[in-house]
C-alpha cells in the first residue's frame, strides 16, 4: 500500500504550480508535490499556507496561473469541477452539502439519477448505491433518511457521492472538524478501506493527530510553498508541530487547581462565581433547546463544555451572553442574576463572550480593525464623550492591543477582513479581555486558527483564568477541552449528561457526546458528584489530579 | 471554517478601485448614450456636445466688450438642483448606511417645506430670527416624519420601503390640502402660497438665477453628515448595524435605536431640501410641487455609494446631466427622453458591481499580477 517513490505514474502530480488571485495574493508559489496511487496523503499547514488553493485547483474550482498538474500521468487543465469529476477526482467538502429530507440514495444520485423514462429509477439508484457502498466498505444504508444520520455517517454519504460519480481520487477538506473521536476513528477506518479498494485519498488538515494516525505520507506547506514531504511513521510525535509550523511551538502552561483532594483549595473553589440554575430555553418552533441546565464556575476556573455541535452549546452561549432570555431558570454572577436583560446589561456586569462564528458575529468584516476593536466599549469614556467618538483614543487603544497580542497588520485602518483567521481571532479575544471580564464565554475560540495562534489564544485564556476570571469554554475540539478545562461538562440534546474532572479519557467523553451513555439529570455544580468513569484506568486518573 | 475550500476570498473594497469603477461606469454610460444619440439624431456629435457642454456658462471674448459670460441661467439651475439633490442624497445615504431602504425623503421634504413656509409667512421679525426658526421648524418636522417609519419598523416590524412610500402619500396630500385650503394666496390666479417676506428668503448670489446663500451652507451640511456617520457614537452604531447586524447585537449595541434614528436623521437632511425649495428657489410654495425628487436623491446616494463626501459631487453630476439634457432638447433634434435613458444607464452600470465594468480594473490588476509572477520565475 505504501508506495513512496515508484516509477509508475503518480495519482496526482503538481509541478511548479503557482496561483495568484485576482487581488494579487500569491496563494501558491511554485508548488510541486506528488501523491502516489493508493496512498493516504495529507497536506498539512497553517491557515493561509495555501493548502486550500491546492485543493481548489485539483478540483477545478481555480485554475493555476503557472505550472502543470498531472493526473495519472496525464496533464490536465480543469476549467470547472465537472472536468475534475470526469477525470476521477471527487471532493468531500468540510461543510456537508446534503439534502436532509432525502434518503442516502437520493442524495448520492442527485444530479446524475438513473432514469426510467421521465422518472427517477429509485430502485436502481438504491441497488447501485448499495453496491458502491459495499465495494468500498462504507457501510451506509441507502434507504436511510439523511437527516436522521449522525454527522459521521453523513460524511460517509458525501464520500459515497464522490465514489458513485466515479472518483478514484478522493479529496477531503478538514474532514474531522465536525466529528467526535469515535466518528473520526470510524472515518479513518473507512479511508483505509477506500485505499485497499484501490482509491487514493488526499486529506487537508491542520490537526497533527490526523496526520500521524491515518496518512502514509504528508506534504507540509507554509506561506504558499511546499516545505517538505515526510513519511508519517518517521516523524516523532514531539516533532510534528515544529515540522509543520517551521518553528518551535511553545507548550501550553496550564496549572490546574486541585478540586477535591487537598484541604485549602477546596474552600477556595467551593464558592461559585457563576451559578447557572435549571436554565431552559425554548426555540421559536417550541422545541426545547436547553433543558434544566445547572452548573457552576468558580473564580479562576475553566469549565469546558464538550459536545457534538448543535447539542445546545450555541443557545447556551446566547442566553449567557444576553442575546436571548431564558424560558426558565437563571444565571447569577456573584449572586446577581444577569440573564434575560439584554447584552448591554450582561456586559455591564463584566460578562464577555467570544462568539463561535467569527466572521458573522465576532467581527464586522467590512469595517476597520479599529472599528472592530472599540465595538464593546465605544459608548463610554475614554472612547466616547458626549456622543462623539474620540478617534485618537480609539487608535491608541487599538495600537496598544495589536502590539500586546502580536497582531500583524499593515495598519489599524485596514479592513479587519484583511487579517488572517488567527490574527482576527486575536483581535476578538483582545477586545473581550480588554473589558476585564469576570466571566468569559469562549465559543470555539481557536476554530480555523493556525497552530501557533491557537496556542497563543489558549495561553491567554489560561492567563485570564489565573487572574481570577471564570471561563466557560465551549469547543468541539476535544483536545482543546482536555488541555484547558478544570472540569468538563458534556452536553447532549440540550442537557448536561456528564460531569468529569480535568483529565478524562477522550474516548470516555465521546461515549457521552454521542448519547451512547449519559444521565440527563447531571448537574455540573461545584458540589455535584462526578460521573463515574467506566474504565479502571480513567477512574484512577480522576482521583489523581495534577498540580 | 477558514480552510473550507469552497469559501471565496472576502472582498475588501478599497476606495481607489471603487472610484475607478464609478468613473468607468459613468464613461461607459456616456458611450452607450452616444450610441443611442447616433441612432436618433442627424447630427449626433453636435447633439452629444450639447448634452455635455450645454450646462456650462458660455464665456466669450470679443474686442468690443471684453469677457462676456452668457447662459448663466443654465449653470445656475445646475447649482440649484445640485444643492437640493445633495440634501436629498444625504437623506437617503444615512439610513442606507444602517441598511434601511428608506424612500421617505419626498414626504419629509414636503412637510418640512410646509413647516418652513408656516414660519416664513406668519413669523414677523428680522431675517436672523425668521430664518433660523424656519430651518429649525423644518428640520424638526423632517426628523419626526422620519422617525415614524423607524418606529413602525421597530415596534411592528413594518417594512420600511412600504411604510415610507405610504407616508409619502399622506405627507404630499396633507401638503396639498394645507396649501389649497389654508395657506393659499387669494390674489394669485392659481393655488400657491403668498410670496415669502424677504426676511425669510435666502439671499441670492448669482443674478438671473436662484442660486442663494444656501450654497455656503452645503459644505457644512455635508461635513455634518460625514461627521455624524464617522465621528459620533450614534453614527458608528448605524454603520456597524448596517455592516454586520449580528455582530452589533453580539457586542450589545442598541440595534433598534440605531435603525430608528438613522431614518429620523435622514429626515432632517431631507428637510433642508424643503427649505431650499421654498425659501430660495421658488420663494413661495405651489400646490403642484412635483413629487419624485426623493427618488433622484436615491440615485445620487447610489452614485455616491452612500459616502457623504461624495454626495455633492454625485449631485452635481446628476444636475449637470439634467440641465445638459434640457439644452440638448432645446437646441438639437434629440429629445430629452434620450438623456433620461442615459441617466438610467449610468445607474445600471454603477449598481452592476459585478458585471462587466468590475472586471475591467480587475483584469488590469490580474495582468499586472501575471507579469510580476513571470518576473519572479525568470
Amino acid at each position: 500500500m505504501h508506495t513512496s517513490a515508484t516509477n509508475e505514474a503518480a495519482a496526482i502530480e503538481m509541478r511548479a504550480v503557482s496561483k495568484r488571485y485576482a487581488n494579487g495574493t500569491l496563494a501558491n508559489d511554485g508548488v510541486s508535490l506528488r501523491i502516489a496511487r493508493g496512498e493516504i496523503h495529507a497536506i498539512v499547514g497553517e491557515n493561509g499556507a495555501g493548502k486550500s488553493t491546492v485543493m481548489k485547483m485539483l478540483y477545478g474550482l481555480e485554475q493555476p496561473s503557472a505550472g502543470e498538474i498531472f493526473v495519472n500521468g496525464v496533464p490536465v487543465h480543469f476549467a470547472d469541477p465537472r472536468e475534475a469529476i470526469a477525470a476521477g477526482i471527487g471532493l468531500v467538502p468540510q461543510h456537508l452539502e446534503l439534502v436532509g429530507s432525502f434518503t442516502v440514495a437520493e442524495n448520492v444520485v442527485l444530479g446524475c439519477e438513473p432514469m426510467r423514462g421521465l422518472l427517477v429509477d429509485r430502485r436502481r439508484a438504491e441497488t447501485e448505491v448499495a453496491a458502491v457502498s459495499q465495494r468500498f466498505g462504507l457501510g451506509v444504508d441507502p434507504r436511510a433518511v439523511v437527516r436522521e444520520l449522525s454527522v459521521g455517517e453523513q460524511q460517509r454519504v458525501e464520500i459515497l457521492k464522490t465514489l458513485y460519480r466515479g472518483a478514484r481520487i478522493v479529496l477531503l477538506d478538514e474532514p474531522s472538524a465536525v466529528l467526535t473521536p469515535h466518528e473520526t476513528g470510524a472515518l479513518f477506518m473507512a479511508l483505509r478501506r477506500l485505499v485497499s479498494a484501490g482509491c487514493t485519498v488526499v486529506l487537508i488538515t491542520h490537526k497533527l493527530s490526523e496526520v500521524r494516525d491515518v496518512s502514509d505520507r504528508f506534504t507540509v506547506m507554509r506561506a504558499g510553498k511546499v516545505t517538505g514531504e515526510w513519511v508519517s511513521l518517521s516523524v516523532r510525535d514531539a516533532d510534528f508541530a515544529e515540522v509543520i509550523t517551521g518553528r518551535p511551538v511553545p507548550s501550553l502552561r496550564v496549572t490546574r487547581r486541585v478540586r477535591q483532594v487537598f484541604g485549602q483549595e477546596i474552600e477556595q473553589n467551593k464558592v461559585p462565581l457563576v451559578a447557572v440554575r435549571r436554565l431552559a430555553l425554548q426555540g421559536h418552533d417550541g422545541r426545547a433547546q436547553l433543558e434544566a441546565l445547572s452548573f457552576d464556575i468558580a473564580a479562576g476556573e475553566i469549565l469546558g463544555v464538550a459536545g457534538v455541535e448543535g447539542n445546545g452549546q450555541a443557545p447556551l452561549a446566547e442566553v449567557l451572553g444576553g442575546l436571548r432570555g431564558p424560558s426558565e431558570g437563571s444565571a447569577t454572577l456573584d449572586g446577581e442574576v444577569f440573564t434575560g436583560r439584554g447584552v448591554r446589561a450582561v456586559r455591564a456586569r463584566r460578562v464577555a463572550s467570544i462568539p463561535a462564528d467569527r466572521l458573522h458575529d465576532g467581527v464586522a468584516a467590512g469595517m476597520t480593525i479599529t472599528e472592530n476593536v472599540i465595538a464593546v466599549d465605544y459608548h463610554r469614556p475614554p472612547l466616547s464623550r458626549r456622543g462623539w467618538l474620540d478617534v485618537r483614543a480609539a487608535r491608541e487603544a487599538t495600537r496598544r492591543l495589536l502590539a500586546d497580542y502580536g497582531v500583524v497588520a499593515r495598519s489599524a485602518d485596514e479592513p479587519i477582513a484583511s487579517l488572517s483567521g488567527g490574527n482576527m481571532q486575536k483581535v476578538v479575544l483582545a477586545r473581550e479581555v480588554a473589558s476585564r471580564p469576570r466571566l468569559l464565554i469562549a465559543s470555539q475560540p481557536t476554530r480555523g486558527v493556525d497552530v501557533a495562534a491557537a496556542q497563543f489564544l489558549r495561553q491567554r485564556l489560561v492567563d485570564l483564568r489565573d487572574s481570577g476570571a471564570a471561563v466557560l469554554l465551549i469547543s468541539s475540539d476535544l483536545d482543546e477541552i482536555l488541555a484547558l478545562s478544570d472540569r468538563i461538562a458534556v452536553m447532549y440534546r440540550g442537557r448536561i449528561v456528564a460531569h468529569f474532572p480535568a483529565d478524562t479519557d477522550a474516548g470516555e467523553l465521546g461515549l457521552y457526546m454521542t448519547g451512547l451513555r449519559g444521565d440527563a439529570a447531571t448537574a455540573a455544580t461545584l458540589d455535584a458528584p462526578l460521573t463515574q468513569v467506566s474504565t479502571q484506568a480513567s477512574e484512577q486518573a480522576g482521583k489523581k489530579e495534577m498540580v | 471554517m477558514s480552510a473550507a475550500i469552497l469559501d471565496t476570498p472576502l472582498a475588501t473594497p478599497r476606495a481607489a478601485p471603487v472610484r475607478l469603477h464609478t468613473a468607468f461606469a459613468v464613461i461607459a454610460a456616456l458611450a452607450v448614450g452616444f450610441a443611442i444619440t447616433a441612432l436618433v439624431s442627424d447630427a449626433p456629435v453636435r447633439a452629444f456636445l450639447a448634452l455635455i457642454t450645454g450646462a456650462l456658462p458660455d464665456i466669450r471674448w470679443s474686442d468690443a466688450q471684453g469677457f462676456e459670460v452668457r447662459r448663466l441661467v443654465r449653470f445656475g439651475s445646475v447649482v440649484e438642483d445640485a444643492i437640493t439633490l445633495t440634501f436629498l442624497g444625504l437623506a437617503i445615504a444615512i439610513p442606507f448606511r444602517a441598511r434601511q431602504f428608506s424612500l421617505g425623503a419626498d414626504g419629509q421634504m414636503f412637510l418640512a417645506a410646509l413647516a418652513s413656509a408656516g414660519v416664513s409667512l406668519y413669523m414677523p421679525g428680522p431675517w436672523f430670527v425668521v430664518l433660523p426658526l424656519a430651518f429649525t421648524a423644518a428640520i424638526a418636522t423632517g426628523f419626526v416624519w422620519g422617525l415614524v417609519p423607524g418606529l413602525l419598523k421597530a415596534r411592528y416590524s413594518a417594512n420600511e420601503i412600504v411604510t415610507t412610500l405610504m407616508l409619502n402619500v399622506i405627507a404630499i396630500q396633507f401638503y396639498r390640502l394645507l396649501i389649497s385650503e389654508h395657506l393659499r394666496d387669494p390674489n394669485a390666479g392659481f393655488l400657491v402660497t403668498p410670496v415669502f417676506p424677504s426676511a425669510a428668503l435666502l439671499p441670492g448670489l448669482m443674478p438671473h438665477t436662484n442660486v442663494s446663500a444656501m450654497l455656503f451652507v452645503v459644505p457644512f451640511v455635508v461635513a455634518a453628515g460625514w461627521a455624524f456617520l464617522m465621528r459620533t457614537t450614534l453614527g458608528y452604531e448605524i454603520r456597524t448595524v448596517g455592516q454586520a447586524a449580528p455582530f452589533a447585537r453580539q457586542v450589545g449595541m442598541p440595534v433598534t435605536r440605531a435603525v430608528v434614528l438613522s431614518m429620523a436623521v435622514g429626515g432632517a437632511f431631507a428637510a433642508l431640501a424643503g427649505v431650499h425649495i421654498g425659501n430660495a428657489l421658488l420663494k413661495r410654495l405651489p400646490v403642484d410641487l412635483s413629487p419624485g425628487l426623493g427618488f433622484e436623491g436615491l440615485v445620487v446616494a447610489l452614485l455616491a455609494r452612500n459616502d457623504p463626501k461624495a454626495v455633492p459631487l454625485a449631485a452635481f453630476l446628476y444636475a449637470y446631466l439634467r440641465t445638459g439634457a434640457q439644452a440638448m432638447e432645446r437646441t438639437t433634434d434629440v429629445s430629452r427622453e434620450v438623456v433620461l435613458v442615459i441617466q438610467a444607464f449610468i445607474i445600471l452600470f454603477v449598481v452592476s458591481q459585478r458585471l462587466l465594468p468590475a472586471g475591467w480594473p480587475r483584469a488590469l490588476l490580474r495582468r499586472r499580477g501575471n507579469t510580476a509572477l513571470k518576473l519572479e520565475q525568470a
